[in-house]
């Protein structure tokens, strides 16, 4: 009982912040659980924003320090109420793009790295939302020039183009392909 | 003050140094797992298995120390970032990774690193090599 009336506080907080998800057919514990996890992926996706606004500002340093903070969360990641398959995937996810951040945050000061990292770092956030949800509406956005002209993509909160891999350099390169 | 640092320097010899030795072929090698080529596979023993592997063919300074203990911490922060004798335990988003950062770091000359090439001027990766040994890490990434 104790436990559905906290999941129950939990559904009316959630619904006041994220506003028009609706919980009548879910089971509360289940509901709880999810909750949590959207809330550990949304961590992900502030800090990740936070990166990718840095490198679009140029800023290496800005980058380094979200960064930082991303890979902590990374590295605290439960992959527990996932089923087996989405465990395993998550993972791998997970240790590819901790090793991302890391090398973000141990470079501030060669911010072409940096960008080759948050291009991976883009691609692994793209398929870890894509198993985790977001509350955060997110457009996977796509630079056709990048990567010698192979292309890549990177998440963003708006759909006005600010391009991260190339900076002031080339502001408006690219096109909005999906929204999550 | 001359003769501490002396005294210093012969003591801190007998300081065993851990050596990046291995005589078991690992299975999931990069070169013998992946099929290279014999010119690829020479190109990436003589410039990168020194460090990203578990086997070091050690400069005879090595011997001296602190170089040795030196050599010792760059080989193994090397081999936790790559090794390619354990290339085929990564799953396939890692070694896609590994592949792109490889091939940008060999095209921008960032590895092998100047200190390295310094000390073994064999290893530099000439023009030509260096586009046989990207076309062949191209070619893999994009198989996976």
């Amino acid at each position: 009982m104790k436990l559905l009336k906290l999941s129950l506080a939990l559904n009316i907080i959630f619904f006041l912040a994220f506003g028009g998800v609706s919980f009548a057919n879910v089971k509360p514990v289940k509901s709880l659980k999810k909750i949590t996890k959207v809330k550990e992926a949304d961590l992900l996706v502030t800090y990740y924003l936070q990166i990718k606004n840095a490198l679009v500002s140029d800023n290496g340093k800005a980058a380094a320090t979200a960064a930082k903070k991303m890979s902590a969360t990374f590295k605290s990641f439960d992959v527990s109420a996932y089923s087996a398959e989405d465990k395993e995937e998550i993972s791998e996810i997970i240790e590819n793009a901790l090793e991302q951040a890391e090398h973000i945050a141990e470079n501030s000061g060669k911010i072409e790295h940096q960008r080759e990292h948050f291009e991976v770092l883009s691609n692994d956030m793209a398929d870890l939302l894509s198993i985790t949800g977001t509350a955060t509406t997110l457009y996977q956005t796509r630079c056709p020039m990048y990567n010698n002209g192979k292309g890549g993509i990177w998440l963003s909160e708006t759909k006005e183009i600010r391009n991260p891999f190339y900076g002031s350099k080339m502001l408006t390169c690219g096109s909005v392909q999906k929204q999550f | 003050m001359f003769v501490i640092l002396v005294a210093v320097f012969a003591g801190i010899q007998f300081i065993p140094v851990n050596l990046n030795r291995n005589s078991t072929v690992s299975r999931e090698d990069l070169i013998l797992y992946l099929h290279a080529p014999d010119r690829v596979a020479e190109l990436l023993k003589t410039s990168c298995y020194d460090c990203h592997s578990n086997n070091t063919t050690y400069p005879w300074y090595n011997k001296i120390q602190p170089v040795g203990y030196l050599l010792e911490g760059h080989i193994e922060k090397a081999k936790k970032e790559l090794n390619l004798n354990h290339f085929n335990s990564y799953s396939k988003r890692k070694q896609k990774s590994k592949l792109k950062s490889m091939i940008s770091q060999i095209e921008k000359d960032e590895m092998p690193p100047t200190t390295y090439k310094l000390m073994h001027p064999n290893a530099v990766i000439s023009e030509r090599d260096k586009m046989i040994l990207i076309q062949w890490l191209e070619k893999l990434k994009d198989s996976l």
